[in-house]
């Protein structure tokens, strides 16, 4: 178990490195950072203040290798942005230079309050949701709810935002539509509507998922063999079909579960919620590079953690597959 | 089938419980309610005043000598106090008056040219108690901290944005700045020459030649005294295992109120400096209509309120609606919200009307034109061809397309309200197609056509982001190729029109605008002087006119007067008939407020003014609870769906 | 991108992609799979009644995409067929007579069944030409990152060894960073605009897919048709284009169809960040960002968002359901 993780590491190296190499092309050859000062200081800066920020955050250094006599040839924009994220440093944000690593860590709380009870709440529902429509499956109900679960799919997140902002908290005056707050019980007054609406519109596509994947675990032969022991229809579901289908359940799920980290960008710039979402939607608006990049990096270490979670979560639950 | 008796029982407890969810929520976007509950008390005993504004992001940098967008200033002007300030209501002509200064400064002759400003703060100004200062009691303000910002606006680790401009005039700053770039770090034992501590109250700042806009520049927060106590304690790292905030996040200012809680990207709340004396309401000086409501006030203690919380709202659309539900005290009017609250007779609507909201609007000093190349060799030498385009750009039209109309169409390069504006100026190549059709062809292309019978054909960039900006740029090449002539238009990115308004390497350009960093002439003709060609400068036009550059050499020298006002006159003559631009508007803007929190100042060089502003917190909480009503039907809607939910998910299910 | 919008490059594209559908089609008529497959579309009524509708959407597309000369520039045949829908003062109700303004009404000039949104303009027109953006960003992307997954996906599978490790990598490197993240990091630095959207989705779009296909290409080259045209001595060209490729294509429609109505809603997405379509091209999803400060306005416009959410509704809809409708057509065991 403990060879396979550090293997999983080690295979993990060039695919961190390739990230890096994607957003160090991405920010800094396919535009230049004279591009980002300019866009970053606006209309009224001048020259010599150009040249001041970009030479204050090492951005004037030559772009691959360090030619100038006297330096060493590793002093270039390429390498220094490589052994600073090689070495977890996020750096430091464009617009309020505050470091990210704090801007980061203050967000990761109130992404997770309203993520986590979203995912918990959608998972639950939904698969018992999906459970009930395998019970009653091809009846009338069943192709009824598949078409709706479609029709939610087919959706925008925004949609229903704005539809349950209007409603609830615009007409009928029961929520917040704006405003978070950590103090005291209020804090449940702000989370609800968002959690409620990231639920409903998650819902369609997640019925319709495990609906599909206990399905498929129903056609197995072990059900038949089940089936023909003479267990009820509800004993084979909720104890075959349910335990077997979590295995597969769980690949899916587990690997989602980092990136509640990130929070949502629709959901907490609607609301005010002080989250990752928020930080990241100020940073497009902005724009602070930096804070992008920084994402994008973030991003692909959650989700090769999520990888490797998700194996070790399949070697826990079925005791066939051995990690080597 | 026990199922169904329990679900009934337990109806009349659901319901019950639902009411008293109900009785407990709130749309409030507020954790509290406004120190109300909280027992929070004024020492007079009256209830605690709290304003409720937005922010539309988290501010960038709260240093003095850094913080340049308005977001910043708006929280920084009520922490920080300037040497000097705004009247509050005087705005044509736009006025000065001491703030941390015990006076206006004093002028003097400076030995071998230049001017001597000597200034004296007032005593007793103490900085806010912060844990920064010895037994954590904030220490009274020296000239010595004006020497220290004087020296931050010089370093070049501190980026202070408008250095280059400062650095001109101030003796010694330059060479301040080259010093440090070669050394790599500030040298703060050594002062700027050009700023001389003369006292422990008093200090002289000279400058290299005459700049009688150097007041201006004392009204700003560049200049405001800071404590290099603070400067040096919030470095952002940890000290005895605790964690310091940046002093761009942590301002230890002088002003009315103090940050007392910052919530990133959340909420920013400003409480009342108790000790604040160091500047009292104005004695005069209000419109007539307000004289009822600020006579009581007038020589009062500032700030009035207790409390301003400012919450971040990053988009224009919740701002407005927490503004329907009372949650707001005020709001600025956007396009988005401008067609949902106003008439087309440009009044409020009438919901919004009989709410008692009141409506301002204000020009700000600020003026957006499209420039042309004076070195482009069609354009350059042709100065009735520049007439003819001038004279055909409907600029109203423009603004009633595009912007609601809301702004006034610009006559002349210097918007209202700074000295030397001229009401009733006419620009002689405004909007008339038959003249423009006729100065064409004075200008050698009858209908648009040169000798040769070829059609003129001229470039138009534009830097354009958005198919808006290229809706507006597409009706600005209709109203040129009405003339007969072609129009090519480049879309360029924000980066790259940047680089050809630099090199210069444009016919016409659109998307140019100024708006004023203090309200004098000097600052608006300085974008046509040949000395301020790009790089250095904003003379995007590259106008070159002796005259117009020996004229404004001599103005912006000189102290207002009605003498410099007529040469302002000259110079705005000369600029309408050489169109090195064409000129489209100024931006004005309309802002509300509810019936319980009046407008008091209209100052648009003030970001807010919040130490002027009002509150009536009981008629507010009266109203908000009037306005936000709570419905019950909804609760037997959704029991009942419940229920029918329930039932048919059981039935189907027992058919399986 | 400003050459794009050249009048017969525009026309010369729309006809192009026509061509390649209709080539498509001819080369598929022949092959049993594809024959078979449709005759089970045929009986499957929700497939049809959505296949119906997504053709009546490109139909509308089409008719804003084509475009014909005009005094000042070009315009669509959408354009030339509605010219006689006058533009309003702004907002009108559906079938109002006058504008939607509570002081000073003033007479329409004439009728709008879904109304007029703030600039006057036909909401119904404006949703159809926003029919053009949807149909566009789908299209275009697809055209990038299909190719661009199938090739890879195909050699990947066919090859193994060291091509395989070299597209696993490539990919798992462009999987590694989420989505969104990835698609707003590109759209900051190229700037916002259509063509460079669909760049951005094509960039990130083409994994799934190349993941999908690699999968299948395994599979098929254990088949003894594979060993069997070795054996012949064909060429690994010809065994990739003409035994491969066709053997996976239906895994292509079958994603290119579902995946067609992902990108629909990325772009609305996209749209309200801030950078997705520029503001002003008729889109959907710009018209929902706008509806939000319709609905603070009193009386409250509803118009605008009903008419780009069912738009956009029906589209991906019909897009799911047939999407859903051709793997069961090609796939009857599992469906």
């Amino acid at each position: 178990m403990f060879s396979y993780l550090i293997r999983r590491l080690c295979l993990s190296v060039p695919i961190v490195f390739g990230v890096m190499l994607l957003t160090f092309v991405l920010f800094f050859v396919v535009q230049s950072p004279q591009a980002m000062a300019r866009k970053v200081l606006g209309p009224k800066a001048t020259p010599q203040a150009v040249e001041n920020w970009l030479q204050n955050r090492g951005y004037d250094k030559p772009l691959l290798v360090n030619t100038v006599p006297g330096r060493p040839f590793y002093d270039s924009l390429f390498f220094n942005q490589m052994r600073r994220l090689a070495s977890f440093d996020l750096g430091r944000s464009d617009v309020t230079g505050r470091p990210l690593k704090e801007v980061f860590a203050k967000g990761v709380l109130p992404s997770l309050l309203i993520t986590v009870p979203a995912f918990v709440v959608g998972l639950v529902s939904a698969l018992g949701l999906a459970l009930y429509l395998v019970f009653v499956r091809h009846s009338s109900v069943d192709l009824a709810a598949a078409l709706v679960c479609v029709g939610l799919m087919s959706l925008p997140s925004m949609a229903y935002v704005i539809f349950g902002q209007y409603v609830v908290a615009q007409q009928l005056n029961y929520l917040p539509a704006f405003g978070f707050s950590l103090e005291g019980g209020s804090a449940v007054r702000f989370l609800v509507l968002p959690v409620a609406l990231m639920v409903v519109s998650g819902l369609g596509a997640e019925v319709r998922l495990y609906r599909a994947l206990f399905l498929e675990e129903m056609g197995q032969d072990y059900i038949r063999t089940a089936r023909a022991k003479g267990l009820s229809n509800a004993a084979v579901l909720m104890v075959h079909v349910l335990k077997n289908g979590m295995i597969n359940l769980i690949t899916l799920v587990v690997a989602s579960l980092p990136f509640l980290m990130m929070g949502s960008l629709v959901v907490e710039n609607f609301f005010g919620i002080p989250g990752l979402g928020s930080v990241l939607f100020s940073a497009i608006q902005a724009p602070d590079f930096a804070v992008v990049q920084a994402s994008v990096f973030l991003g692909s270490i959650l989700y090769l953690i999520g990888l490797m979670l998700t194996d070790l979560c399949y070697a826990w639950v079925d005791p066939r597959i051995r990690l080597q | 089938m026990r199922l169904f008796p329990l679900r009934f029982r337990c109806a009349p407890w659901l319901v019950a419980a639902w009411f008293a969810l109900l009785a407990a929520c709130s749309n409030s976007p507020y954790p509290d309610s406004g120190g109300a509950k909280e027992g929070l008390r004024r020492e007079d005993g009256q209830p605690w005043r709290v304003r409720y504004g937005v922010a539309s992001e988290d501010p960038r940098s709260l240093d003095p000598q850094v913080s340049y967008d308005s977001v910043s200033r708006r929280i920084l002007e009520p922490v920080q106090d300037c040497l000097l300030e705004y009247h509050p209501f005087k705005t044509d002509p736009y006025e000065l008056r001491p703030c941390l200064l015990a006076a206006m400064p004093e002028k003097g002759e400076r030995p071998g040219g230049g001017t001597i400003y000597r200034c004296e703060l007032k005593r007793g100004v103490h900085f806010h108690d912060d844990p920064c200062f010895k037994d954590g009691r904030g220490r009274e303000v020296r000239a010595a901290d004006v020497q220290y910002s004087f020296q931050r606006i010089a370093d070049p680790k501190v980026e202070c944005p408008v250095f280059s401009v400062l650095q001109d005039y101030v003796e010694g700053m330059g060479e301040a700045y080259e010093r440090a770039k070669k050394t790599g770090a500030f040298d703060y034992e050594q002062a700027i020459a050009g700023l001389k501590v003369t006292g422990p109250y008093t200090f002289e700042i000279h400058l290299k030649q005459a700049y009688p806009q150097m007041v201006y520049w004392l009204a700003m927060h560049f200049t405001a005294p800071v404590a290099r106590e603070a400067v040096e304690y919030y470095d952002g790292k940890v000290h005895a295992g605790k964690a310091r905030d940046f002093f761009r996040f942590h301002p230890v200012g002088t002003g009315p109120f103090r940050i007392a809680e910052w919530k990133r990207n959340a909420l920013i709340r400003l409480v009342r400096n108790p000790q604040y004396g160091a500047t009292r309401f104005p004695e005069g000086g209000w419109g007539a209509d307000q004289e009822e409501l600020l006579r009581p006030l007038a020589g009062g203690a500032l700030p009035i309120v207790d409390e301003v919380r400012l919450t971040t709202v990053k988009e224009s659309i919740p701002v407005f609606m927490l503004f329907r539900q009372g949650y707001l005290d005020g709001m600025g009017l956007d396009k988005d919200s401008f067609s949902s609250l106003m008439t087309p007779a440009r009044e409020l609507s009438g919901k919004y009307r009989e709410r008692g909201v009141n409506l301002r609007r204000y020009t700000e000093p600020s003026t957006f034109y499209m420039s042309l190349n004076m070195e482009d060799p069609v354009l350059g030498p042709n100065r009735k061809l520049r007439q003819a385009l001038s004279a055909a750009f409907d600029a109203q039209t423009y603004l009633d397309v595009f912007l609601n109309s809301v702004p006034v169409v610009a006559q002349q390069l210097l918007p209202p309200g700074i000295a030397g504006h001229q009401r009733e100026f006419r620009n002689p190549y405004g909007f008339d197609l038959a003249k423009a059709r006729a100065l064409l062809a004075e200008a050698g292309y009858p209908n648009g056509k040169d000798a040769s019978g070829k059609t003129l054909e001229l470039n138009f960039d534009i830097a354009a982001s958005s198919a808006r900006e290229r809706e507006m740029a597409e009706f600005e090449q209709r109203q040129f190729e009405q003339l007969g002539i072609k129009v090519r238009v480049t879309e360029n990115t924000f980066a790259r029109l940047m680089e050809k308004l630099d090199q210069g390497s444009f016919q016409i350009a659109s998307g140019s605008g100024w708006m004023a960093d203090y309200p004098d002439p000097e600052n608006f003709f300085f974008l046509k002087y040949s000395k301020n060609t790009p790089p250095v400068g904003k003379n995007e036009s590259r106008y070159k006119n002796p005259e117009y550059d020996r004229i404004f050499e001599q103005m912006a020298a000189m102290e207002p007067c009605p003498e410099r006002e007529k040469m302002a006159h000259q110079l705005t003559a000369m600029l309408a008939e050489d169109v090195p631009q064409i000129l489209i508007f100024h931006r004005s803007a309309y802002a509300l407020s509810q019936p319980w929190a009046p407008f008091v100042q209209e100052n648009p060089m003030l970001e807010g003014g919040m130490k002027y502003a009002l509150v009536d917190p009981e008629l507010r909480e009266r109203l908000r609870e009037r306005w936000n009503v709570k419905p019950v039907w909804p609760v037997f809607v959704l029991l009942g769906a419940l229920v029918a939910g329930g039932v048919l998910g059981f039935r189907s299910y027992r058919k399986v | 991108m400003a050459f794009l919008e050249h009048l017969w490059i525009q026309n010369t594209l729309v006809a192009g992609v026509y061509a390649l559908l209709a080539f498509g089609l001819w080369r598929v008529s022949g092959d049993a799979q594809w024959v078979s497959a449709w005759q089970r579309l045929k009986r499957d009524r929700t497939g049809m009644l959505s296949l119906g509708v997504v053709v009546l959407y490109v139909l509308v597309g089409t008719l804003e995409m084509v475009r014909l000369p005009a005094e000042r520039g070009t315009r669509s045949v959408l354009d030339a067929m509605s010219a006689s829908i006058p533009e309003e003062k702004g907002y009108s109700a559906p079938l109002a007579k006058t504008t939607l303004s509570v002081a000073k009404p003033e007479p329409l000039k004439g009728r709008h069944v879904l109304g007029t949104d703030s600039m006057g303009r036909d909401t119904l027109l404006r949703t159809m030409k926003a029919t053009r953006t949807a149909l566009l960003i789908g299209g275009l992307t697809s055209l990038i990152y299909i190719p661009l997954g199938v090739l890879l996906g195909i050699v990947a599978g066919y090859y193994r060894r060291w091509v395989d490790e070299v597209v696993q990598y490539l990919y798992s490197t462009i999987a590694a960073v989420p989505e969104i993240l990835m698609l707003v990091a590109i759209l900051l630095v190229l700037g916002k605009g259509l063509g460079t959207m669909a760049v951005a989705l094509g960039l990130t779009g083409w994994v799934g897919l190349a993941r999908l296909i690699r999968g299948e290409t395994l599979r098929q080259v254990e088949r003894p048709y594979i060993a069997a045209a070795r054996a012949m001595g064909q060429t690994d060209g010809k065994i990739l284009l003409r035994h491969l490729l066709p053997n996976v294509m239906h895994l292509v429609v079958i994603k290119f169809v579902l995946g067609f109505s992902g990108l629909v809603l990325a772009e609305a997405m996209l749209s309200y960040l801030g950078v997705g379509s520029p503001v002003g091209t008729p889109s959907w999803g710009a018209m929902i960002d706008a509806s939000r400060s319709e609905l603070s306005r009193e009386p409250v416009v509803w118009w605008n968002l009903s008419a780009a959410i069912f738009a956009l509704f029906f589209l991906v809809l019909s897009l799911n359901l047939l999407g859903d409708a051709l793997r069961r057509a090609f796939d009857p065991r599992r469906g």
